[in-house]
Parts: C-alpha cells; sequence; structure tokens
C-alpha cells in the first residue's frame, strides 16, 4: 500500500477537475488529483470541440454568452496550442425562424459577444460548401479547441506548481470523521497497489459519475442525470469555419471544423448509466440529415467514427435556490458542509469545456470560503507549459513540422502525420499507456483509415523499444481495434464501407492478425465499453421525409426536458 | 469487334480476359484502377479456415473440404462450383505463371505475416515456402515501417513453434533516408550491387538460425529472393506485409503481360459507369471517358467489379445496398444487423454479394439468368467472408475460368 498526504484531493480528470487541480496548485495547496481512467477521458474528451464565442448564448442564456466571450480570449491567450481560431458563422437557413436572426443581433449587442452580420454572397465565399438558399448570416469569433490538449498542458501548469494528477486510479472511499473528511482511498488500475491519501480537501469533479462518489462519501445520494448527445466526425474539413444554425439551442445544430475533421453534433438524449452510452442508429440519422440542411452533399461525405459524451447535468433538492454565489452558468455547485453537515467536501457539476477555468476559480473560491481563507486566482494570467505565446494551433502544423523532420523519423500515422519519434516520446513518458491513452495525446489512427495502417506499427514499435513485451502489444493491438470499432460501425456507410473492407483485409486477409495469440485481457477500460454487443442497429431504412419530420417532434420534446439551461 | 468486354482488372479480371483471349476471343479489358491484386499477399488461398470447428479452424487439405463446406454454406460460391473445378483452375494459373506459383500438391502452405501469425494459403511464390525450421532469424532494415522484427519473432515462437530471435539492419536504398517505400526497397533489390550489400549485412548480423524471415520486399523480380538467399547461404522466407504488396505486384505484372501477349486490348483508368440493355441480354456497357460517354458493345460481358472494398457493391447512409454499376439483387440485403458491435465476428455485410448460376450469369430470386450474357466473377459473388476464410483468390479464378469457359463453349456450340 502507497500513503500520501496532501491539503486537496480532486476527484475526476476532465477539464473541471483540471482546472482546479492547477488553481489550487496555484494559489499554493498541496494537491492531488485522481482519476479512474485517463484524463479527459469522459465528456471533456467527448465533445464536438466548440470553443464558444458565446453567439450560441445571446438569445436563451445571456450571463452565459457573457461568461463563454471572455473565457474564449482567455484560453485563446493562455492555452494557444489547444485552440485554433477558426471564427464561425451562424446562418439562417430556409427552415429557420427568420426572426430570430434580430433576436440574436440585439442579444449579441446586449451581451457584448462580437458579431457581425455579413451578406450571403460573403459567407458563400468564406465557405463555398455552405447551403447556398440560407438567408442569413453572421460571423462571431467562435474556435475549436482539443479537450486533451486543453487537459495536459493545464495538467502540466498544475505539475510546475506541485499538483499532481494520477491516472487510472480509481477512488474506493471517502473517508471523514467527526464531520470533516479526512482522505481518500483509492486503487492504482494499472498495478493493483492500494494508495491512501491523506487530506482535508476533497473537491467532487467527477461530472457524471459525481453521483458515484458521494455515494462513497456515504452521503444521501446527489441526483445527476446525464444526458448523452452524439457526435461524427466526418473526413476532412468540410468547412474551415464553426457553422451554427441560428436558432435557439437544438439537436444538430452545429458543424465543427477540428484538427483533419468535421465534427456534427449533437443530441441531448436522458440516459442511466454515463458507462454505457449507446450511439443510435435514429440519432446517426437525424445528424445527417441536420448536416445536409448546412451542407447540401453532406450525407455523400465520408463519415470516420462517432461517439457519445455524457452532459454532468446535476439536480438536487438539496442545494438552497437562492445560493448562486458561486456558480458559473450551467454549473451547480453542492456545498456538504451545508448539505450534509459535512466539512471538506464539495461536489460540482455541470459547466461547458469553454468555461472550465472560470468553473475552476469559482469552486476554488468556495473551498477557500469554507476554509475562511483567501488567495488570489492567477490562471487567466499565465500561460501554460508548451504553449508559444500568441501561436494557435493551425491545421498546417504538423505538415510544417514533419516536412522539417522527415529524413530523421519515418512517418508512423499518414492520416494524421505523426512520426515514430513523437510516439516512442510520449511512450516512454507513460509506459503503461494503452495505445488508446497515446492516441488522445498524439491522434494516432484517428483518420479516414481509423487504424488500418498505423495500429500494427505501433504495436510494433512499442515492443521494438522495450517498453511492453510482445504479448501485451499484441494485446493492446487488438483491443485498440476493437476500440475503434466502437465508434466505426454505428455511422458506417458510403466509402467509409470501402476503408474497413480495407482494412480487414490487410489485417485479417494478409496479417491474419486473429490468429495471433494475445493475454485475454491486456487492460481493466472503466470507460470505453461503451457499446460492443451485437445489439442489432434499430431499422434504418426508413424514408427521409417521416425520418426529419418524427425526429423533430422528439427533439423538441428532449430539449424542453433536458437542456440545463432550461432545466436549471 | 470486340467479342467480350471484361470489367475490371482484379485477378479476377486478368484471369478472365486471359482465358477467353488464350479461347481465340477478342476480348477488352475496362478497367478504373490497378486492380486489387496488388493490394493482396500474392499467393492464392483456396480455403484456409473454417468457423465450423472453433477448437481447429485451420484448413490443411483445402479441396477434400470444399465439398463439405459448400454443403454447410449453400449460397457460398464454392457452392456454385466443384471441388474439381476449383482445382483445376488454380492448377491452370500455377501454370501460366510457372516462375510465381509453386504447383500445389492439394495441401495448404503456412506463410509467416508480418505480425507473427502462421497463415494459411494455397499456392505460393517460391521466396515464401516454409521449411518447417525449428529456428529462425527475423531481419528488417530500419527504413521499412510496416516491419517489426522482434515483435514477429517474438509471436512466432507461439505459431510457428520455433526459436525466433529478431534483427535489424540499417540500410536505407538513398543516403539519410528514414524510411523507404516497399516499392522503392523492392526496386533497389533488384539491382545486384544493392543486393549484394543487403545480404551481405544480413548475413552479418544473424545468429547461426537455420531461416532468414524477411519482409515481403524481396524485388520486383521473380528470382531477387533466391539471389539474396544464395548470398546469405540459407534458407529465405517472405514475409507477408500489409499493402501496397511486393509479392502482390509481381503477379500483377505477370498477368497484366500475358494478357497483353494473348491480345487484350486493355483500356485504364476510365470507369464503366452504366449500361445499355434490352430483353434479358446487355448490348453495351458505357465507360466515362474524357470528354464523353463511349459505348463499348460486345457479344458477352464478364462483370469483376471487385465488393465492397472496389465500390462495385455499396451501402449509402440510409442502409441500402446496392450493386453499382447493373443494379444486380443482392440476396439477404435487407435483412437486419447487417453490421455488429463486435470487431472480431464476421460482419454479415461483407457475405453480401451477387448470385449467380453454375455459368456465373447473376440470377434473380427463382434463380433465373437475369442476362443471358452477363456474367459476375471474384469478389462481386456472394456467401463468402474472403479475408476470413482466406478464399478470395481461388474464387476469383475459378469464377473467372468457369464464365470464359462458359462463353467460349457457348460460342462454339453456336
Amino acid at each position: 500500500m502507497r500513503k500520501l498526504t496532501t491539503d486537496v484531493v480532486v476527484i475526476g480528470g476532465g477539464s473541471t477537475g483540471i482546472g482546479v487541480l492547477r488553481d489550487c496548485a496555484m494559489r499554493g495547496y498541496r494537491t492531488i488529483l485522481v482519476d479512474r481512467a485517463d484524463l479527459a477521458q469522459g465528456t471533456s474528451g467527448r465533445f464536438h470541440g466548440l470553443l464558444h464565442s458565446g453567439g450560441r448564448y445571446v438569445v436563451s442564456d445571456p450571463e452565459s454568452a457573457r461568461e463563454c466571450a471572455q473565457e474564449n480570449a482567455i484560453l485563446t491567450r493562455i492555452q494557444p496550442d489547444a485552440v485554433e481560431c477558426t471564427g464561425g458563422l451562424f446562418v439562417v437557413t430556409e427552415q429557420d425562424d427568420p426572426e430570430f436572426g434580430d433576436k440574436f443581433l440585439a442579444g449579441a449587442g446586449a451581451t457584448q459577444v462580437p458579431v457581425e452580420e455579413i451578406s450571403v454572397s460573403r459567407a458563400l465565399a468564406r465557405e463555398p460548401r455552405l447551403n447556398p438558399s440560407i438567408t442569413r448570416a453572421f460571423l462571431v469569433q467562435d474556435g475549436t479547441v482539443d479537450g486533451w490538449q486543453l487537459a495536459w498542458t493545464a495538467t502540466q501548469s498544475a505539475v510546475q506548481y506541485g499538483g499532481q494528477a494520477l491516472t487510472y486510479h480509481k477512488v474506493n472511499q471517502v473517508h471523514h470523521a467527526n464531520g470533516a473528511v479526512t482522505g481518500v482511498s483509492c486503487t492504482d488500475l494499472k498495478t493493483g497497489e492500494e494508495v491512501q491519501i491523506e487530506c482535508s480537501f476533497v473537491l467532487n469533479c467527477a461530472g457524471p459519475w459525481a453521483g458515484q462518489i458521494t455515494h462513497m462519501a456515504g452521503l444521501p445520494p446527489v441526483a445527476v442525470v446525464p444526458g448523452r448527445g452524439i457526435m461524427i466526425a466526418m473526413s476532412h474539413r468540410i468547412v474551415n469555419t464553426v457553422i451554427n444554425r441560428c436558432i435557439y439551442p437544438a439537436d444538430g445544430d452545429i458543424l465543427v471544423p477540428v484538427h483533419t475533421v468535421c465534427i456534427i453534433g449533437t443530441t441531448d438524449v436522458k440516459v442511466a448509466d454515463p458507462d454505457h452510452l449507446e450511439i443510435p442508429r435514429e440519432e446517426v440519422q437525424q445528424m445527417l440529415d441536420s448536416g445536409e440542411e448546412l451542407i447540401p452533399g453532406f450525407r455523400q461525405a465520408r463519415a470516420l467514427h462517432a461517439w457519445a459524451g455524457a452532459r454532468p447535468l446535476i439536480q438536487d433538492d438539496r442545494v438552497a435556490a437562492s445560493d448562486t454565489r458561486h456558480m458559473s452558468r450551467g454549473m451547480a455547485v453542492i456545498d456538504h458542509l451545508e448539505r450534509d453537515n459535512l466539512k471538506g467536501l464539495i461536489t460540482i457539476g455541470g459547466g461547458k469545456l469553454t468555461t472550465y477555468r472560470l468553473m475552476a476559480e469559482h469552486i476554488v473560491n468556495a473551498m477557500e470560503e469554507q476554509l475562511e481563507t483567501s488567495h488570489p486566482c492567477r490562471t487567466a494570467e499565465e500561460i501554460c507549459p508548451g504553449n508559444e505565446p500568441g501561436h494557435n494551433y493551425m491545421i498546417t502544423h504538423r505538415l510544417k513540422d514533419r516536412e522539417a523532420d522527415r529524413m530523421t523519423s519515418p512517418i508512423i500515422c499518414e492520416c494524421e502525420l505523426m512520426n515514430r519519434e513523437m510516439f516512442t516520446t510520449l511512450l516512454k513518458e507513460h509506459p503503461h499507456a494503452s495505445f488508446d491513452d497515446l492516441r488522445r495525446q498524439l491522434r494516432v489512427g484517428m483518420g479516414p483509415c481509423q487504424g488500418g495502417f498505423c495500429s500494427s506499427r505501433v504495436a510494433g514499435i512499442a515492443h521494438e523499444e522495450g517498453v511492453i513485451d510482445a504479448a501485451r502489444a499484441t494485446g493492446l493491438l487488438k483491443l485498440f481495434l476493437e476500440h475503434r470499432w466502437i465508434g466505426v460501425w454505428p455511422i458506417l456507410h458510403g466509402d467509409q464501407v470501402r476503408q474497413v473492407a480495407l482494412d480487414d483485409w490487410m489485417l485479417h486477409g494478409t496479417l491474419d492478425i486473429s490468429h495471433v495469440p494475445s493475454p485475454a485481457q491486456v487492460e481493466t477500460d472503466p470507460v470505453d465499453g461503451s457499446h460492443t454487443g451485437d445489439d442489432p442497429p434499430a431499422a434504418i431504412r426508413k424514408p427521409v421525409s417521416t425520418m426529419t419530420a418524427s425526429h423533430a417532434a422528439t427533439g423538441q420534446q428532449r430539449r424542453s426536458a433536458l437542456r440545463p439551461e432550461e432545466t436549471r | 469487334m470486340t467479342d467480350t468486354v471484361v470489367i475490371g482488372s482484379g485477378l479476377a479480371g486478368l484471369v478472365a480476359a486471359i482465358r477467353l483471349a488464350l479461347g481465340g476471343q477478342q476480348v477488352t479489358l475496362l478497367t478504373f484502377g490497378t486492380g486489387g491484386t496488388q493490394l493482396g499477399q500474392g499467393t492464392i488461398d483456396v480455403l484456409g479456415y473454417t468457423s465450423d470447428d472453433p477448437d481447429d479452424p485451420s484448413v490443411h487439405w483445402p479441396f477434400d473440404e470444399l465439398p463439405r463446406y459448400a454443403g454447410a454454406h449453400p449460397r457460398h460460391p464454392y457452392a456454385r462450383l466443384s471441388a474439381d473445378q476449383v482445382r483445376r483452375a488454380v492448377d491452370w494459373l500455377a501454370t501460366l505463371v510457372p516462375d510465381l506459383l509453386i504447383p500445389g500438391d492439394g495441401r495448404n502452405h503456412v506463410v509467416p505475416t508480418a505480425v507473427g501469425a502462421m497463415r494459411p494459403t494455397y499456392l505460393v511464390q517460391p521466396s515464401m515456402v516454409w521449411p518447417d525450421p525449428t529456428s529462425v532469424a527475423v531481419v528488417g532494415p530500419r527504413q521499412i515501417k510496416d516491419f517489426y522484427p522482434e515483435m514477429t519473432a517474438a509471436n512466432l515462437e507461439k505459431t510457428a513453434e520455433v526459436t525466433a530471435t529478431g534483427y535489424h539492419i540499417d540500410l536505407p536504398t538513398r543516403r539519410g533516408e528514414a524510411e523507404s517505400a516497399p516499392v522503392v526497397y523492392a526496386t533497389a533489390l533488384d539491382d545486384e550491387q544493392f543486393r549484394l550489400g543487403f545480404a551481405t549485412e544480413v548475413a552479418r548480423v544473424i545468429g547461426d538460425e537455420e531461416v532468414v524471415c524477411l519482409p515481403a520486399i524481396l524485388g520486383l523480380k521473380a528470382d531477387t529472393s533466391w539471389r539474396i538467399a544464395k548470398i546469405i547461404g540459407r534458407p529465405v522466407v517472405e514475409t507477408l506485409m500489409p499493402p501496397p504488396s511486393i509479392p502482390g505486384m509481381r503477379l500483377n505484372e505477370a498477368l497484366l503481360a500475358i494478357a497483353k501477349e494473348a491480345g487484350v486490348r486493355l483500356i485504364t483508368g476510365s470507369k464503366v459507369v452504366g449500361f445499355e440493355g434490352a430483353s434479358g441480354q446487355v448490348t453495351a456497357v458505357t465507360l466515362r471517358q474524357a470528354g464523353r460517354d463511349q459505348a463499348y458493345p460486345a457479344n458477352s460481358f464478364v462483370y469483376a467489379g471487385g465488393g465492397f472494398e472496389s465500390g462495385s457493391l455499396s451501402m449509402d447512409s440510409y442502409g441500402e445496398v446496392t450493386e453499382t454499376l447493373f443494379g444486380l439483387p443482392l440476396p439477404g440485403a435487407d435483412q437486419p444487423r447487417l453490421i455488429t458491435g463486435n470487431y472480431w465476428k464476421d460482419q454479415k455485410l461483407f457475405s453480401l454479394g451477387v448470385d449467380v448460376d453454375k455459368t456465373m450469369r447473376p440470377v434473380n430470386a427463382t434463380g433465373q439468368a437475369i442476362y443471358n450474357n452477363l456474367y459476375a466473377v471474384g469478389g462481386l459473388l456472394a456467401g463468402a467472408i474472403r479475408w476470413t476464410e482466406k478464399s478470395g483468390d481461388a474464387i476469383a479464378v475459378a469464377s473467372a475460368v468457369q464464365a470464359s469457359d462458359s462463353i467460349v463453349g457457348k460460342e462454339t456450340n453456336v
């Protein structure tokens, strides 16, 4: 058993937890973050990649809009390498309420979110694939953000201030005595070792899993209602600007260019278990219909991969309705001293990635209020390590890098331009990592071939470098392919069927991978068990017209029942 | 005047074109790409695994197994072709390219693959004969990024029951290069000077192992691997790699040369986009060429367009599965669960295809030929998941031979 002592334990390695880790560490608290999986493996890695300009909320939630606009500018400055300044467009299609555009402009003025109405022809010149029948277009400062990059560079900043992040550490119990938190016990899932962390404060940032943590503290249940949203990555940059439907926030209203792909999102459906998120065929069809309305021919474009994320909505009767002091919009803070008479535990729910830094600031303020102390928050001032000031991500960066080093290191993943050196460097920093863990930082296997060519290479390299043995390399290779398939099969159609046939031909036909022995299980994998069964896809042979109509109706119901900003 | 138009230049298309031309036909071969032979492994599979016996799925004597397998899989192409037909077809292919394919003796070979599997197949190239050693050296150049000798060796110890050791050599084909394309490396090895340096370096790094496994990049010429083995002084075995496949290119080049020699007219780089037909007869196919569509009339048509991988079969975003050129029926295409979430299970989608009669003419639900002069061969055919069974090559060859013989026989009879 390992024993650690610290001031604060942060549970949850999503953007909120990482923001809190960094803020606590910068304010001088000894802080340890634990997560049962990898950093940003949950909701923070399963979204559409939008860095909000605030435009989305100027009508529905002006305060949110203001916060987004401010935080967008801050993140673009402090984590430039995670942010691409794509700009965004809000477009009014023929199906949309033409008057919403006026409300949109008025709301933008009131919230000081920069918006400029541009002519339809200018919008089409900027994004030629856009539906030419749009009636109005507004330019905003949307960006796109890589949740994993954001998580890792913020963590590195925290580490510089003495913070620690323990990934694959599963919390088993939150201990308290005499009405105050005394520590947390966990299991290191990679080694099986028990880890006891003594602390006086626990910040529960477990998002959709926050209820499980309060249960481990023996407290009355906190009601968490995960809202599932699906996203589909389309091959290539169909657009280079974020495209929003200029409507009241709804399903399937956004197309986001991120790295080498475009992501369409999303839906919002109440689910029971955030560990089992389906990607239902009906919702896929709904996304493709929405895409078609923004980009004619969208259904003929190549869909690469789909995923589902769980929104961390907390509904708790015991939170005093008047207590909004510590809240960012869309965020719920439960101080368990007030709720359960337990000192040293605060649970956080809700929120959005764009405002993660601000939320963290509010949460640490709440902690300091309970501790009756105060330190200034400096997270907005300092640039995270590894980032060059003013040097925001551009899609061409990797091409430039590979052109510079192509004579020294072979390109292992051609789709995402990852070379051998990038892989081996990270692998040696994380020798226990699965190939999925490495993928989240390197993007290996995330392009059009979905691991068909690169997966057997990374297995060979990991073994050749002496980091893992051949059995584990083979096992991780198979696990990686299984995991890629989770996101491929629910959306498989069109040109991607050709790719899958080629991948199967290579991996199964030529290499005969399924007849290479490997350990029965190489990895415990708490999150990625999304949907691996044999369940049939729901009937999908419906004509388009009925599909659109029925989904429009159910979509409406879902929104009124589940949108965080409306239920709060 | 063209007697027969063949569409597609994969293994099935090339074999059909050659067989027809040797049978006296004027043949025009229309092809959009370069054909799938260069993506495959460059051997001829007949049947490598059956999923029917999970304990021992390997097939050792494929022609003995075929009648039973066909009986258990009534939609399978092997239910349309007798074991004897299949065997005669692949034997004939071996006689066409005697430098490249070793005649079969009825028993499957096993060949090592880059991930360390021992993969069953029927006809192998001379560079792939596994001499059943007790020890092997696996050697790869650092410049070849699809081959990691240590991992191959470690897995071969289990799959081939040998002692195996991985070794690297560091030998760029061009100075300072971090990676070489397999084609570049193979071309370099065809050169005597480079080959000598390569083989000398391999001989220097290895121990006293009986056999040397090298990546399947040993020259575009058929005798390069033999020359390398001679310098090293030990048997050499080519280890199968992901595409582009050098052994596949050898086979493709050889068959293409035979087709040209036999008088096949080859039109490449243009896609067949439509057809003209009337009362159960195809009269012409339409080729989309620069500037215009051109009709290619013929007496018979052999459709060797391949399966899903080549786009002849396609599934749209609503899940509708179609054959994209003639709109041929695909039995079972409307069943549920064509794709499931289990990565290791065969996806039914990939067993969909065109059902044919014994002469390889596509048939409707009642078993009647849809066009009396249209034949479908190769990857288009229903009922097989080629990459898990290891069956695609012989299906291609045997169906192409059968279609061609039906055409030649029919016209002879007339």
